[in-house]
């Protein structure tokens, strides 16, 4: 294992208190010792001592992990566990390498943001003779049962046409313009924005353009990383977080936003852990991270919006914390503020809003059915907020939201907050 | 070890999906919060007390321990397989039975976490006060083994105080009913007060009934800072005396301070020699009443201030610093003694000087925290395990705190159990025909010894095979 040192003085530090046991989502949908944090720390550091070998039980209680984050932000002794796990995926894929269609995607599609146009259009084509859109309007479902969709799964469309591909979004790749006087803003999409949810990266801009400021889009941005990371695949994930260093340094930019808590999290956060090491690069990292902002932080924090009542939105909103924004980056505040400057819009919190959506980890590929489980915990308090729209910060809890709630037959709309302003 | 014939059987009584003897099952099966573990033979998740009775009958037949456990957030070892066998996790029992506003009580399954069964009595205006550390995690069976406290023991009591019956595996494998549904009874022997605390030994609790309170209308939380640990001691005895019992009187030294303000945060005062944490509650005007009296009783008795926390965000934050004071002190030493001593509240001051004489003769740090309303200290002797001269200063210091506690008419643990922890300094509290009397209900209740063998006796086989760790030893 990579930084072996580091891991087993961080697993040393658990005394098995069991305090995981009341936050790990996880934990709570499965029952079982072996799926929260002080069972996996264990079973991890088994396997590093060699008492335990790679078994495939050992593979499946390791990845059985949304990386919420909840167990390292509640940690008496401040392990931090997501650093042990990540390690261990780490540790899984060197030595069992990646399955084939995840190396692939990873390698050859979310390395580059405009990734094989004709494929895509293929892709683009292929989606409605196998899927039909749901009666929501929220999603695709299939038209037949497909190994990795599993059944009355509600799948995301793509996109008609990728963010990074607009028109307008083109345009703005002009890092040497600039308005006199308004603050540069260098936006990333991330795969989510650019592929399914055009329209919140859209409309992104268009309130960053609203307040003044003068936007950028770097086409050569790449993945933030995070699948990668989270199968273990630390070459690709480093590789792709340089890629982006790359294309925002030369932008000099006041600020970099996104509209996705889990790709800012990687850029203020992950980004360090992955080039840190290197001395050349900390510098770099450290000066790119700093100007990080998660696109409600900038707007409330750094540019004092809070609202302009352009859209009427008119209805009960509840606010989902995405995992990535509030306890990754202690992101809380703002969305609120923004929602309640939504006109129309009434806050209405839900019962434990920073609890995981169940999306992460890739846990939603690696097991469907548990990561719907703890959507249901999800939907259930959404449903009794009596709100009609929920919203968050994060493309892929939208996703994984918008499936829960249909699967749970919940009727409410899920939004990002960008899309209320 | 089991031989195929016994697993097969268990598989058989609980279901395939509910038993494992997967390598990766029987590790995370293996400890507790002591953090010493043994691997069992077997782990079960029975859904009921007809599964636990085939199992127990199956265990006297065949002759394998079985160890029941909750969480496994216990401190003494309660539900360490030490002599391998079948752990029973109560994990799947889950469900609260009933609760019954008109006559206060509850019935509940053992795997009821004991937070989730305080938000639903709470929502219907009822209250059940144990309140231990892991509340949030632990679960009603594994506190009902172990007879939990908590804070507010100083004035609601503690597990044994709120439960009215039992139903109950025997180890031998009958189900038997003890207690009532009332709030009086004295048919027979008390066999729910001999189970409430009998860290699993005697039987394995598979329903209980439980007694109820009205929630209290509301609580005022205070903060008292003191310059001096032995002014602290002595405002406690003198809130008492006051005539104010709070439902909370928490007390952290300089170290417990220091510890888990860097976990938490929440302000407190890092140049203090000690903070009482405080709380009363009641109706509205008692309440402002009381805390009135508390605020003036500190101040008295060399209190520098005396915070009022203001919205539930920082009652919040002050009880998360006052719950992770525990795990956090591992900041400052990678091992700990950890005792839950306790003495008459009077005689804290007396306790507390003595402490200090103890951690200033051995050259060692110890934390005191804890619910000094009722006398229970919880005493931290922190060390390195690797250090082999600290270790053994460790060692002699923890016989002494002991023997100071016994001096002042306390005893040597409030609320953790014997288990392992303290199985080897039980003579210096207990005479030996008491043990005696002890050993032989333990005898007549579980005549093969297969219930979670080898916790609370200091018999020589069971020590051998249980490799003790230190006393307490915590890591």
């Amino acid at each position: 294992m990579r930084q072996q040192d580091l891991i087993q003085a961080e697993i040393n530090k658990c005394v098995r208190c069991g305090t995981c046991r009341s936050v790990c989502p996880v934990f709570k949908a499965v029952g079982r010792e072996t799926a929260c944090a002080r069972g996996k720390i264990t079973l991890i550091g088994a396997n590093l001592k060699g008492e335990l070998p790679l078994t495939e039980a050992y593979v499946k209680h390791v990845k059985e992990c949304t990386l919420c984050g909840a167990c390292r932000a509640n940690c008496p002794n401040g392990v931090d566990t997501t650093r042990v796990y990540a390690a261990a995926r780490e540790d899984i894929a060197a030595k069992q390498g990646l399955p084939f269609t995840a190396s692939f995607i990873l390698k050859h599609v979310l390395d580059s943001g405009r990734i094989m146009p004709l494929a895509m259009k293929w892709a683009n084509r292929l989606q409605s003779i196998i899927f039909k859109d749901s009666s929501a309007g929220q999603g695709l479902l299939s038209r037949f049962t497909m190994p990795n969709v599993g059944s009355g799964r509600l799948v995301p469309p793509l996109a008609e046409r990728f963010f990074l591909d607009l028109p307008e979004v083109k345009a703005l790749d002009d890092s040497a313009k600039k308005t006199q006087g308004a603050a540069k803003v260098a936006f990333y999409a991330g795969c989510g924005v650019n592929y399914l949810m055009p329209e919140v990266g859209v409309a992104s801009i268009g309130v960053l353009k609203r307040v003044g400021v003068d936007v950028v889009v770097p086409s050569a941005q790449v993945c933030c990383g995070i699948p990668a990371y989270s199968m273990g695949d630390m070459d690709s994930a480093r590789a792709m977080a340089l890629k982006n260093l790359e294309a925002f340094e030369s932008t000099d930019a006041a600020f970099i936003t996104t509209s996705c808590a889990t790709c800012g999290y990687a850029l203020k956060k992950l980004f360090r852990e992955l080039l840190g090491d290197d001395p050349k690069l900390a510098a770099r990292v450290e000066a790119f991270s700093k100007k990080v902002r998660d696109i409600t932080e900038l707007l409330v924090d750094e540019l004092g919006f809070k609202g302009d009542g352009k859209n009427t939105v008119n209805a009960r909103v509840t606010y989902h914390d995405p995992c990535h924004l509030g306890r990754g980056q202690g992101v809380r505040e703002a969305p609120r503020v923004l929602i309640a400057g939504a006109r129309g819009a009434q806050l209405k919190e839900m019962k434990n809003p920073c609890a995981c959506c169940g999306l992460g980890g890739g846990l939603s590929i690696a097991n469907y059915e548990l990561s719907m489980e703890i959507a249901r915990k999800k939907a259930e308090n959404i449903k009794n907020s009596g709100a009609s729209i929920v919203a968050t910060a994060c493309p892929g809890c939208m996703v994984h939201l918008r499936d829960g709630l249909h699967r749970f037959g919940v009727d409410v709309k899920v939004a990002h907050v960008v899309e209320l302003l | 070890m089991l031989d195929n014939t016994v697993k097969n059987e268990l598989k058989r009584i609980v279901g395939e999906a509910n038993c494992s003897f997967s390598r990766e099952d029987l590790i995370c099966y293996s400890y507790d919060a002591t953090n010493s573990p043994h691997l069992p033979d077997a782990v079960v998740f029975p859904s009921c007390a007809g599964e636990i009775s085939l199992i127990m009958k199956m265990a006297n037949a065949e002759s394998f321990p079985v160890v029941p456990r909750g969480a496994g957030s216990g401190f003494s070892g309660g539900s360490l397989p030490v002599r391998g066998g079948v752990v029973i996790s109560t994990e799947r029992m889950k469900k609260i039975i009933e609760i019954d506003p008109d006559n206060m009580t509850a019935v509940v399954e053992p795997g009821v976490v004991l937070w989730e069964f305080q938000q639903e009595v709470e929502r219907q205006g009822l209250f059940y006060p144990p309140d231990p550390s892991s509340l949030r995690f632990c679960t009603i069976g594994g506190n009902i083994a172990e007879c939990a406290g908590g804070p507010r023991a100083v004035k609601y009591g503690v597990t044994r105080d709120y439960v009215l019956g039992l139903e109950v595996v025997l180890p031998t494998g009958e189900i038997i009913t003890t207690g009532v549904r009332t709030a009086k009874g004295v048919v027979g022997y008390d066999l729910t007060r001999l189970m409430v605390g009998s860290e699993g030994t005697l039987g394995i609790v598979t329903k209980a009934t439980l007694r109820l309170l009205p929630l209290p209308e509301s609580t005022i939380t205070m903060l008292a800072v003191f310059p001096k640990l032995k002014d602290a001691a002595a405002a406690v005895s003198a809130i008492m005396r006051a005539r104010v019992i709070p439902s909370t009187l928490e007390l952290m030294d300089s170290t417990s301070i220091r510890c888990v303000e860097e976990f938490a945060q929440v302000g407190l005062p890092m140049d203090a020699q000690a903070v009482l944490l405080i709380e009363v509650d009641g109706s509205r005007a008692v309440v402002d009443a009381e805390a009135a009296v508390v605020n003036e009783v500190c101040l008295a008795n060399g209190a520098v201030t005396v915070r009022t926390a203001t919205g539930k965000d920082e009652v919040k934050d002050l009880w998360k610093a006052r719950r992770a004071i525990s795990a956090s002190l591992y900041r400052i030493k990678p091992n700990k003694i950890n005792e839950d001593i306790v003495v008459p509240r009077a005689s804290i001051p007396e306790l507390i000087e003595g402490l200090q004489a103890i951690s200033s003769k051995h050259g060692l740090l110890i934390a005191s925290f804890g619910h000094a309303g009722d006398g229970n200290i919880h005493v931290n002797i922190m060390y390195d395990k690797k250090d082999t001269v600290e270790a053994a200063s460790a060692d002699k210091a923890v016989v002494e705190v002991f023997e100071l506690c016994l001096a002042l008419n306390g005893t040597i643990s409030g609320e953790h159990g014997v288990g392992i922890a303290k199985a080897r300094f039980l003579e210096l509290e207990l005479k030996p025909e008491v043990i005696d009397l002890m050993a032989a209900i333990k005898k007549a209740i579980d005549p093969n010894g297969v219930l979670n063998p080898g916790k609370i006796f200091t018999d020589k086989k069971s020590m051998a095979r249980a490799d003790m760790p230190g006393p307490s030893d915590t890591q």
